[in-house]
């Protein structure tokens, strides 16, 4: 806009361009560079690797080669044990150059598929049904259900982690396993389902009146309507509904921390990354490949939906 | 009331019941059962004490609170300010179609979906002091800094790195904003204004900065009710900055636990919340 | 294992629970986080599991600065395990607080015999105020300043054996311009700072306790351990560092840094890393500087002189958690027993070689334990190994003081005063005196509780 038209205001421009692209892409650039880095390599200021290292991809991603894992002599010998069954041995030695439970990444990634697109279901269905509840229907409490609703929205988890901890302590779910994957579960849910009701609300309330009512006279009942007329018209809202409720699960650190930290088969890929981290595990090219590899499915999905959060869609309703 | 009005109501209540049980249940009775937990000393196996406003008393008597409070104070003045006029700035800069702009805007919308925990490592190899690019970069290139620091590691720093780091993440929610505003000034408006001889810093001030008054409002009030309860991006980036979320934190599950103190601290942090969002509802969403 | 597990066993009555429902279930935590050590633990479970049907051993890594709190979560919610694996300071402070089942550690050292202990390593675990043992030694580790010999030689230094070769050498090597630094202390508020800062300190004979017990640890002598502390850190890497600045002397650009004798591995992984580039590659290496020959030039001092000669390591030990379930106590027991048999402590101890010495003199002294598959000991000398395994036998660590212990050592520790004390000093730059007030202060704090 200011003087583009000038060769300089040109140059200015592009300059400019190039700034705030780099800015934004550094760190992404400094993750990816390190985790292809050879340890030696890591003191190297420069982006670009001496020498291509893809050995934490295969690690993480268990596409190693069934390496001949030498069975150390001291274990050889704990397993020369006569009492031992040769089955038995068989299989306790097949367990340990199977090799695969280092950084067990696909399960992590699996738990938290599981969390985040579990709860952005239910979210989703929850909230596609409050959503029309509150936009389209008229009923006495619905003005302050609307405006509860965005309170709760900006309530963040931070002022939720005591009492929600206590209460689930107080049911007896925080000291089991499956029981504080439950509270989690039902957490990312609350986590979202405001989101997408007032996303949903506000692209509702903009689907004409008429549409419905023309299906209505045609026989159809509300239900009928909604399923039929209403949903097929917001599918690309949501989907992006859906997507944002799952970036927002995925991305979850704070209560999968509280609740799941002991029980690391639970782990979702955020905790488990930040255990890594703190663990003597930690190789910068192992974290670094971790954190490119579960950001990967974000940015698929966000190049999927970014069409949709263009030009202020999202209206001030996006979290974050 | 007919009965159709009195059929669309209960249809309405129908559908609306499941979202307020879990929203009842899960956010607003915790909100109130805090309140209830910080007059007590609460271990972490639920057991309990009544203590009355003792907590509250040993947290005005901490002086950490206070160091926090100011350190939440700093972080919002910075990350408000920045992501602000960042916002505001890739809005001009971005508002023209021009070749590529939609890669550009790809790129630059990166930072806020990634999830906190993978780019964190990124942040945290890119500042550090004998290996990071930053250090390189002001020492041995561009000689502004006279020696190595520890950004990261050193609290005081930190803090602006992280302030930095939310800028980074969370400039283009502010870009989306003010963008979707910016595009909606009439071309009129700027040609009469280049007619009454202002040239393009002059149509900024005169034609631009007014339309945008309430969307950067909005802006502002947004960042501010978001950062307030920050705790992700600071703990797991620099966990040495102690806001106030870190602060709470800290008290409920390490060390030292005491959760009807953490209790307390969300409980005036609520407050404040409050404020804010009473602000946003009257004067933005004006209700 | 308690009436809390029955209710949530009802809860998730529905849950696939039935494999779990016959065995006799031993609980084991294990501070060892790296993967292939916990793998090598899980065979020997495994095998111990075949050789014993109907007990399963559980076992969960635990990060060793989350196990404090872990333990302390674990015992609110009546969930503690059977058995952790930890540090005696920490075994000490379970102990204080009466969660942990010393009579069964007790029975478990007399039934394996009480003389093939080390005998420094057990009075390191023992509770004077229970008379008994609180924990079951397993292995230990010493540290030490790793240095590079050749750089020293080169410069005409002594080794750093001392506070005054301590010291001179970290000035020397301090080169920030360089990017390259003296030293490697801690100075972040974790455990490793504690552990650098320990030795130092039993070298000036400054210690927490006098032998009746009472807290000395505000002194002249500890001053000028804190004093000299902080002056050293001045030649650490920027900021706050911790044992993770390790990578900088892999990478050449350190001259000295405190480690346990775990490092053996690490350096000898980037050895591996190294054997696995071209000689070309090499020639690229701008900014990098890797020394394929790291490994040669690295020595161990493990003994830093002041007012005396201390050297400072780590005892490990089995410790058992108080539990009603009788079956549980028996099949932990008796796994312990296993573990302490000679192929598991020889397997045990070469998962970490130089890490994991054994506690048990019979084993330590053999060729199966000296024969570490990749050499390591041998490139030592076994008689320098059994040297500093027989260290064990004079052992040093605040909590004991002329052969009596002080729990509340081990309360200290685990909540991080000293940590904390040397960040205030070093990187707070707060005067050294104040520090040591507050830190007396709040080790008052934990002795009255």
């Amino acid at each position: 806009m200011l003087g583009k038209k000038t060769i300089k205001g040109r140059i200015g421009f592009a300059l400019a361009i190039v700034l705030l692209v780099s800015f934004s892409l550094l760190p992404f650039a400094q993750i990816l560079s390190t985790s292809l880095k050879h340890q030696y390599d890591w003191g190297n200021p420069s982006l670009i690797p001496q020498s291509i290292n893809l050995d934490a991809y295969k690690e993480l991603l268990g596409v190693t080669e069934p390496e001949q894992v030498e069975i150390p002599a001291a274990i050889q010998k704990i397993l020369n044990n006569p009492k031992l069954s040769e089955d038995k041995k068989q299989a306790i030695a097949a367990k340990y150059t199977a090799n695969d439970n280092l950084f067990p990444f696909g399960k992590y990634m699996l738990n938290s598929v599981i969390f985040s697109v579990g709860a952005a279901s239910f979210s989703l269905v929850f909230s596609v049904m409050g959503a029309y509840s509150i936009s389209r229907l008229r009923f006495k409490g619905q003005v302050v259900i609307q405006r509860s609703v965005l309170f709760v929205y900006m309530v963040g988890g931070v002022l939720l982690m005591v009492p929600l901890y206590q209460m689930a302590m107080n049911v007896g779910l925080a000291s089991s396993l499956w029981g504080s994957a439950f509270c989690l579960f039902l957490i990312y849910i609350v986590q979202t389902l405001p989101v997408g009701m007032y996303m949903l609300g506000n692209y509702f309330r903009g689907i004409p009146f008429a549409l419905e009512e023309a299906a209505m006279m045609d026989g159809c009942s509300r239900k009928e309507a909604i399923i039929k007329v209403v949903l097929p018209l917001s599918l690309p809202m949501l989907a992006t509904v859906f997507i944002y409720c799952f970036i927002i699960g995925w991305n979850e650190y704070l209560f999968a921390s509280v609740f799941l930290k002991q029980y690391p088969e639970f782990h979702t890929l955020p905790l488990a990354l930040q255990e890594l981290f703190v663990s003597k595990n930690a190789i910068w090219d192992r974290i670094m490949a971790a954190s490119m590899l579960t950001l990967a499915p974000i940015v698929i999905c966000f190049l999927f939906a970014s069409r949709f959060m263009k030009g202020g869609k999202t209206d001030g309703g996006v979290k974050g | 009331m007919t009965p159709l009005e009195r059929a669309e109501a209960r249809f309405g209540w129908k559908l609306v019941a499941p979202t307020i049980v879990i929203l009842g249940l899960l956010i607003l009775y915790p909100l109130m059962y805090n309140v209830y937990l910080s007059f007590f000393d609460v271990q972490l196996n639920g057991s309990k004490i009544f203590v009355g406003l003792e907590n509250y008393i040993k947290l005005l008597s901490n002086t950490d609170y206070y160091s926090a409070i100011a350190t939440t104070s700093l972080y919002l003045f910075g990350t408000v300010v920045g992501t602000t006029l960042l916002g505001l700035a890739m809005a001009l800069l971005l508002r023209d179609p021009f070749m590529g702009r939609g890669l550009v805007n790809a790129a630059i919308m990166l930072p806020y979906v990634a999830p906190v925990i993978s780019v964190v490592f990124g942040w945290q190899f890119l500042f550090d002091p004998i290996s990071g690019v930053v250090n390189y970069l002001f020492v041995d290139l561009l000689g502004l800094w006279s020696e190595r620091s520890n950004l990261i590691g050193d609290p005081d720093s930190a803090l602006w790195v992280v302030v930095l780091f939310d800028i980074w993440k969370h400039a283009p929610i502010a870009y989306l904003l003010i963008l979707s505003k910016l595009v909606s000034i009439s071309r009129d408006q700027y040609e009469a204004a280049a007619i009454d001889g202002y040239g393009p810093i002059g149509r900024f001030f005169h034609v631009t900065l007014p339309e945008l008054y309430f969307v950067l409002a909005t802006v502002v009030l947004l960042r501010l009710i978001w950062n307030l309860n920050r705790f992700e991006d600071v703990y797991l980036l620099a966990p040495n900055v102690e806001t106030l979320p870190i602060f709470t934190y800290y008290q409920a599950f390490t060390g030292v636990i005491d959760q009807g103190l953490a209790a307390a601290t969300s409980v005036i942090q609520l407050g404040v919340l409050s404020i804010f969002i009473w602000f946003y509802i009257k004067k933005i969403m004006k209700w | 294992m308690k009436i809390n597990r029955f209710s949530i066993g009802l809860v998730a009555a529905s849950l696939p629970f039935s494999s779990l429902v016959n065995a006799t279930t031993v609980e084991y935590w294990t501070t060892q986080t790296q993967s292939d050590r916990l793998q090598t633990i899980e065979i020997m479970a495994d095998v111990f599991e075949a050789l014993n049907p109907g007990i399963d051993v559980k076992v969960i890594a635990v990060d060793e600065n989350d196990m404090p709190k872990q333990i302390a979560a674990a015992a609110a919610a009546d969930t503690l395990p059977d058995m952790i694996e930890v540090g005696s300071d920490l075994s000490l402070a379970f102990a204080e607080e009466g969660i942990v089942d010393a009579k069964s550690s007790t029975e478990l050292i007399q039934a394996l015999g009480k003389d093939r202990f080390y005998a420094g390593a057990l009075k390191l675990v023992e509770s004077a105020a229970l008379n008994e043992y609180v924990s079951v030694p397993y292995s230990g580790w010493v540290q030490g300043i790793w240095y590079r010999a050749d750089w020293f030689k080169e410069a005409g230094l002594a080794p750093p054996t001392t506070w005054e070769a301590i010291e001179a050498a970290a000035k020397y090597f301090y080169k920030p311009s360089e990017n390259q630094y003296g030293i490697l202390v801690g100075t972040k508020a974790d455990n490793y700072a504690e552990q650098c800062y320990t030795q130092f300190a039993l070298s000036n004979d400054a210690g927490q306790f006098n032998s009746d017990g009472e807290l000395i640890f505000n002194s002249s002598a500890q001053k000028e351990v804190l004093d000299f502390y902080t002056n050293l850190a001045q030649y650490n890497p920027p900021g706050p560092q911790s044992w993770r600045a390790r990578d900088y002397y892999l990478q050449g650009k350190l001259a000295m840094f405190f480690y346990s004798s775990y490092i053996l591995d690490d350096i000898a992984l980037a050895e591996a890393a190294a054997s696995s580039l071209s000689s070309e590659n090499f020639k690229d290496l701008k900014g990098a500087a890797f020394d394929p020959d790291l490994a040669k030039n690295t020595r161990l001092a493990t003994t830093i002189t002041n007012k005396s000669p201390s050297s400072f390591g780590t005892l490990v030990g089995f410790t058992m958690m108080k539990n009603d379930n009788k079956e549980e106590v028996q099949a932990t027991k008796a796994f312990i027993q296993y573990m302490n048999e000679k192929d598991q402590v020889v397997a045990y101890s070469h998962m970490a070689v130089g890490g994991h010495l054994p506690m048990l003199r019979d084993i330590a002294e053999t060729d199966e334990f000296l024969n570490d598959p990749k050499g390591i000991f041998a490139q030592y000398g076994k008689e320098s190994i059994k040297e500093i395994v027989a260290g064990f036998d004079s052992i040093k660590n605040f909590s004991v003081v002329d052969g009596k212990t002080f729990p509340k050592s081990g309360e200290i520790f685990a909540k991080q005063i000293i940590p904390r004390m040397i960040y205030r000093a070093a990187i707070e730059k707060e005067p050294t005196q104040t520090a040591l007030d507050w830190a007396e202060k709040q080790m008052q704090t934990v002795i009255t509780e």
